[in-house]
């Protein structure tokens, strides 16, 4: 008799997981699918340690089956990514406008949720924890949690009625939040928005020459470590636009985040551990014998330092 | 803050005090006195007034006489507080250990990057706080220009440090934004694309 309880008491619980996973699963297909097909225009807020930035974000698809994108920074010099399609401009102040040759706004909103989110069930689980009442709705939480221990847990709040993303939240394993993102307007429409309209007759800036990409195998160094399920998707040496330091590079990501990987001749010998956090992102930069290494992403320190670790020379070819 | 506290001492030296307070602040603050002392003997030097021997350390002789005298009222104030002091400091410490270094590494970085992001990105904010740096080396007086080197230098591998890491950030944004080409083989809607960038495919990296 007991065992059976037993029994019957865990397959009630397993099936209730089971559920949960479905349910957020069926949600943040909704959000994908939102994000990819409807005209709104909405505003948000991105609040990092203490401090706050406005965004502004249209996105709108025209009859022909265009999408066409606007996110603007609010505060500041003039941020603009505009997107037409397949083509997505960045004006900033610091470069001459440029297009690149993608669909993807890279942008304070992980590209994935608008892209095949399903894919990160390799590494996340997904929970529907409850509801909550965000941006004066109806909000449904789902968490996105790692199956191991380093990477961080995002959280949505995503607007009951439209699938919508209202609020998101990123968190340590411990529960300490990071970095959040709060939206403050949603209004949807039939109609493309207006100042998209603009945006299908203007011209985009002419996409730029990416670096050379080159094979792994083309630097004498490897990354024996990452967490499971990053993938490297570009290797280059390029300057650091800022410093002007020559460096090789390799960039991975697994779906959610994304990791960078510098390494460069140290002008110091040796130089201590730093690490310093905006928001999630985390930046780890060392030097061991004359070697500097740094690796930039929203992952923790211990991660950070276990990738910078693990490095290895390879003989020189 | 230092500077306004050296001109209260100046400004007491030349016989104007802001505040009937602000003698009373010079007497005791150790650092200020230090420096009124020093005000005064420049003037004595200056006025030709300075006896055969000085003895520098004439104040430090009587406080420390005074602090040897036994006096019932008013008992040394100084062991007790600063033994407590110490105990909260090693309690609390300890248990965090790298946490606390961790966290003020994450500090000093949220200074950091708002201070270089307002420069690039801010156009109200950033004056004040690029005008206090160099206000600080230039308007002090040379008398306690003693002080300096040390935390000049410090400002500055501070200022190296958040310049190498705020630099490395904006490039990892940048390889992004530059990646997510690389990122989608398989577009979806791919004649459109095909149409709308038919004079421009030539500039595509392969």
């Amino acid at each position: 008799m007991k065992i059976l309880t037993c029994v019957l008491l865990l397959s009630t619980v397993f099936s209730a997981t089971a559920a949960e996973g479905e349910k957020a699963t069926t949600w943040l297909n909704s959000l994908s699918q939102f994000l990819k097909q409807r005209n709104f225009s909405t505003s948000f807020i991105v609040i990092r340690n203490n401090r706050a930035d406005p965004y502004h974000w249209f996105h709108g698809v025209t009859e022909s089956g265009e999408e066409l994108e606007i996110l603007s920074l609010l505060n500041g010099p003039r941020r603009d990514v505009l997107r037409k399609n397949n083509i997505v401009s960045y004006i900033e102040p610091e470069l001459p406008p440029y297009s690149v040759d993608t669909h993807q706004i890279s942008g304070p909103i992980p590209p994935i949720f608008s892209g095949d989110i399903l894919a990160l069930t390799k590494n996340y689980d997904f929970i529907s924890v409850g509801k909550s009442r965000v941006l004066g709705r109806p909000a449904q939480i789902i968490r996105i949690v790692s199956k191991d221990k380093h990477r961080f847990g995002h959280r949505l709040w995503l607007d009951e009625a439209s699938g919508m993303l209202v609020k998101m939240a990123v968190y340590t394993r411990q529960g300490v939040l990071l970095e959040q993102i709060q939206f403050t307007h949603l209004e949807l429409s039939k109609t493309v928005p207006e100042p998209l309209l603009q945006l299908q007759s203007s011209e985009l800036p002419p996409v730029v020459e990416t670096p050379k990409d080159l094979e792994e195998t083309d630097l004498n160094w490897k990354v024996n470590w990452l967490p499971d399920g990053f993938k490297r998707i570009k290797t280059n040496r390029h300057r650091i636009s800022l410093t002007k330091q020559p460096v090789e590079f390799m960039l991975f990501s697994d779906g959610l985040v994304e990791l960078s990987v510098y390494i460069n001749k140290g002008n110091v010998k040796h130089r201590d551990v730093d690490f310093v956090r905006t928001g999630a992102t985390g930046i780890f930069n060392q030097v061991v014998n004359g070697l500097e290494v740094s690796v930039v992403g929203k992952i923790p320190p211990d991660t950070a330092k276990a990738i910078s670790d693990s490095i290895t020379l390879l003989p020189k070819k | 803050m230092s500077e306004s506290k050296f001109e209260t001492v100046s400004s007491c030296v030349d016989n104007y005090l802001p505040q009937d307070s602000s003698f009373d602040d010079v007497i005791e603050d150790r650092e200020m006195s230090d420096t009124w002392g020093r005000y005064q003997l420049m003037g004595d030097i200056m006025r030709n007034e300075v006896p055969q021997n000085i003895d520098l350390d004439l104040s430090a002789k009587i406080s420390a006489a005074i602090d040897a005298e036994p006096t019932v009222l008013a008992p040394k104030p100084s062991n007790k507080p600063q033994n407590t002091m110490k105990a909260r400091i090693v309690k609390f410490v300890k248990p965090f250990g790298q946490v606390a270094i961790a966290a003020s590494a994450a500090g000093l970085m949220v200074l950091g990057v708002q201070h270089n992001n307002m420069v690039q990105t801010d156009d109200v904010v950033p004056v004040p706080s690029i005008q206090t740096n160099p206000l600080i080396g230039v308007a002090e007086p040379v008398s306690f220009n003693y002080k300096q080197p040390n935390q000049v230098s410090q400002k500055q591998a501070y200022m190296e440090q958040q310049r190498r890491l705020q630099a490395l950030l904006a490039d990892h944004q940048q390889q992004i934004k530059l990646t997510a080409t690389q990122n989608k083989k398989s577009p979806v809607e791919k004649t459109e694309a095909a149409n709308s960038q038919t004079n421009k495919v030539e500039n595509l990296p392969k």
